[in-house]
């Protein structure tokens, strides 16, 4: 684990019975559990900085697990989730794997199910938390590129070569170098293959040219 | 003599007038006034009007000397046959003495003869349409002549009295057709609307008004069962037992029309019924054979004790008799088919709360698997927590106390289940709505929960106690609530909200209404929805609202639908509040 702190484990489940089982199980094994009886009081909750994951219930009155996956994504947050359900169906898990989700369990759940199921998404989101790290830090490099700078790394990532990069952004080709060698140094790439990845990771905008 | 001529011209003349403005009622009255009159004064011993209806003859309007002693009707044919034959053609017959009376007329003097008469005229009454009856004016104490003229004065008269008659007669069967179409249709309309717990009262009733119309003394309805024995009777005065009349009850079976005026004309099969007639001083009867569906299934009989006769004519009485036959006809067929559909609804009331169970079996697993996953997890972690070295037996305590409770949670499903499929007879008791909508609204509201729809209760408090059965009226409404929640099943794209709301109306009764948002009734359905097998659903049985109708009808209540103003619908259903005297 990259963090001293265990992970954090949301419950959201409208059963209050099924709520304090699964999150005595869940404290018994070592997580830290946080548990809510509702889609939106768990919305109302500040996201967590520290590697997490949600069981959630799928359905719940007011907003459902599904919904609330997607009112996630639509956020942009992270959250690895472990969907539990009383009764499957093809539609619901389609959906819930589409949007993300580690697992979809049904109930009654088996202990060993589910904390694997919680050691799956936990370390999901150990990796999605270090990615989004990660990303954070490329996109503070990116930030100190000038326009200029940031026209040359989006063509340059591309395969393009210098003259034509100069003849597209009217300037001569000896000016692009000098750029070039600076989107290197500010982007931290050690060669041309790094620079892709970075550009891939944070998915580089081409700035208009003229 | 000339004076006496004008005289008698004044008086016809003034009587025939006098006729003409005598309101139809008072006919009668009005012929005896002026047969008192032209008797005395032309000074013979009795004038007499003998009226013809329908069916044969009917009054004798006469005015007499006293003490003569009443003269036979001369259009009784076995008597007077040449007699009967001359007016029956129109003509008049007169005799100043017996032996005027022609060869032919040998039955007719013999007959005239042994009555005493000596002379007589008789003039056919008609107003251009069939014979309406006889005037007669005859002499017993001595022989008279009937002078052309004499009798040409009286035959004006006779047109009198004719006409005076025809007006009766129209008027009367005219009023009382209104009568009789009146009380065939309030029978109708009674019968129709018949339950078969009211069924004894509303035939005892009809028979009554039957007996009243007729002017009879006795009148029964039988009941044939379906393997041809008596299942049931009713009877207006004294009820003769089907068993005392073999004859006329097999007459009936076979779809027969037994009537009879005299108990001599029985044939000799029928000597255990005329014994039995006799005992109960029977005479004239008509009994008719009940049909429906081509099978016999009843017998209407109407009986006059002794010395009366129905008001109506054989012919009239017969017609009536048989549309009001069909009345009853309808009435017993209508029963026999309530009491089999009775048994048979009892079975698909419970076929309804079966499927109203399939509909809620997604939920009810749901509403099981809550109780079960939070005892796996218990137990499993209690397991964990028996596995470490150091026993937190605090924690063990907490969690064993939490699976009981969850079991108890589990059981209680299964419970009220149980409830609900229960079958049986039902039981009346006093019984809070509030509760039952409260029961209902948790064993749907998984249901309500998958499907996405948000249930509401909107609950009256202190609401007076309905008398009824906890099953049934369970039942209803959650026939309502699967058919609100299944208004809004998808494609339905709008609002999902069902509020069930009690409330009380009056103090009289007690309303619960099931709201939906969902597609409505459409317009054309408004009619049907309540009908049995009736359904717009692609999986529905039909049954939910025809079963929540007859079990709310059994209650004494209403049960309505209709669309909401801004979507949706609403069905809704009234209980009487139980009285203070009941229970």
């Amino acid at each position: 684990m990259l963090t001293a702190v265990a992970p954090l484990v949301f419950v959201v489940d409208d059963n209050p019975s099924v709520r304090k089982s699964l999150s005595r199980l869940l404290a018994a094994a070592g997580y830290t559990v946080e548990a809510f009886a509702s889609a939106r009081e768990f919305l109302t909750r500040v996201p967590s900085e520290g590697p997490c994951c949600l069981v959630l219930d799928v359905r719940m009155p007011g907003l459902t697990g599904i919904e609330l996956q997607a009112a996630l994504v639509a956020a942009g947050r992270r959250m690895s989730i472990v969907f539990v359900t009383g009764h499957i169906d093809v539609r619901m898990s389609v959906k819930a794997m589409k949007g993300g989700a580690v697992d979809l369990l049904t109930k009654p759940i088996d202990r060993q199910e589910l904390l694997a199921a919680i050691e799956r998404a936990v370390t999901k989101d150990e990796k999605d938390l270090s990615e989004e790290i990660r990303i954070a830090e490329i996109r503070q490099r990116v930030k100190t590129l000038t326009v200029r700078e940031t026209q040359v790394f989006a063509l340059v990532v591309t395969g393009m070569l210098n003259k034509q990069m100069a003849f597209d952004l009217g300037v001569v080709e000896k000016t692009i170098k000098v750029h070039r060698a600076r989107v290197m140094e500010k982007m931290r790439a050690g060669s041309m293959a790094e620079l892709v990845r970075l550009a891939d990771a944070v998915g580089v905008i081409v700035p208009s040219a003229r | 003599m000339l004076e006496e001529r004008l005289r008698f011209e004044t008086l016809l003349s003034e009587l025939s007038a006098g006729l003409i403005h005598v309101p139809a009622g008072a006919i009668d009255a009005a012929l005896e006034r002026a047969l008192q009159q032209v008797v005395t004064f032309l000074g013979v011993d009795r004038g007499t009007v003998d009226v013809y209806d329908e069916g044969g003859r009917g009054v004798r309007i006469s005015w007499a000397l006293s003490g003569l002693r009443d003269s036979p009707h001369v259009m009784d044919a076995d008597q007077f046959p040449w007699t009967a034959e001359q007016l029956g053609r129109g003509n008049i017959v007169r005799f100043a003495r017996i032996d005027e009376l022609p060869e032919e007329a040998t039955i007719d003097r013999a007959s005239f003869e042994r009555v005493g008469t000596r002379s007589k005229v008789s003039f056919p009454l008609n107003a251009g349409g069939p014979m309406l009856g006889v005037l007669s004016f005859g002499s017993v104490r001595r022989e008279r002549t009937w002078p052309a003229e004499l009798v040409e004065r009286l035959r004006l008269l006779s047109e009198a009295f004719a006409s005076a008659l025809e007006r009766k007669r129209v008027d009367l069967s005219l009023a009382e057709r209104l009568r009789f179409e009146k009380l065939l249709s309030s029978l109708s309309t009674a019968f129709s609307q018949l339950s078969a717990g009211d069924f004894n009262r509303e035939v005892q009733r009809a028979l009554h008004r039957v007996v009243d119309f007729l002017g009879v003394a006795r009148g029964s309805l039988i009941e044939f069962s379906r393997d041809g024995g008596t299942a049931h009777s009713w009877a207006i005065e004294e009820w003769m037992d089907v068993g005392e009349f073999p004859w006329m009850t097999a007459q009936l079976q076979r779809g027969d029309v037994v009537s009879f005026s005299e108990l001599e004309t029985l044939p000799d099969e029928a000597a255990v019924d005329r014994r039995s007639y006799l005992a109960h001083r029977v005479k004239p009867q008509v009994a008719m054979p009940l049909m429906a569906g081509g099978t016999v299934v009843g017998g209407l009989v109407f009986s006059t004790g002794d010395g009366e006769r129905p008001r109506s004519g054989e012919r009239l009485l017969m017609q009536q008799l048989q549309l009001l036959g069909e009345v009853f006809a309808n009435a017993l067929s209508r029963k026999q088919g309530e009491l089999e559909t009775q048994r048979l609804r009892q079975e698909l009331t419970h076929i309804g709360r079966v499927s109203a169970m399939g509909e809620l079996t997604a939920s009810l697993a749901h509403e099981l698997t809550q109780p079960l996953t939070a005892i796996l997890s218990n137990a499993q972690t209690a397991q964990g927590l028996l596995a470490l070295d150091v026993i937190n037996l605090e924690a063990v305590r907490e969690i064993l106390n939490d699976i009981v409770a969850d079991d108890k949670r589990a059981a209680a499903v299964i419970h009220r289940l149980r409830i609900l499929l229960r079958k049986g007879d039902p039981e009346f008791a006093p019984l809070a709505v509030n509760e039952i909508v409260g029961e209902v609204a948790w064993l749907v509201r998984s249901d309500a929960l998958l499907r996405n729809v948000s249930m509401s209760l909107e609950l009256a408090p202190d609401l007076p106690s309905v008398l009824g059965d906890r099953v049934q009226l369970q039942q209803v409404v959650l026939n309502l609530v699967l058919n609100g929640l299944e208004a809004m099943r998808p494609p339905w794209a709008g609002a999902r909200t069902l509020v069930i709301r009690t409330a009380s109306e009056g103090a009289a009764a007690v309303t619960v209404a099931v709201q939906d948002s969902g597609t409505g009734i459409d317009e054309k359905d408004t009619d049907s929805i309540f009908q049995p097998l009736y359904t717009t659903k692609a999986e529905g049985l039909g049954m939910g609202l025809a079963i929540a109708r007859t079990i709310v009808n059994a209650h004494d209540g209403r049960l309505i639908a209709a669309n909401n103003e801004h979507g949706g619908a609403t069905v809704y259903f009234t209980l009487p509040v139980r009285r203070q005297d009941e229970c």
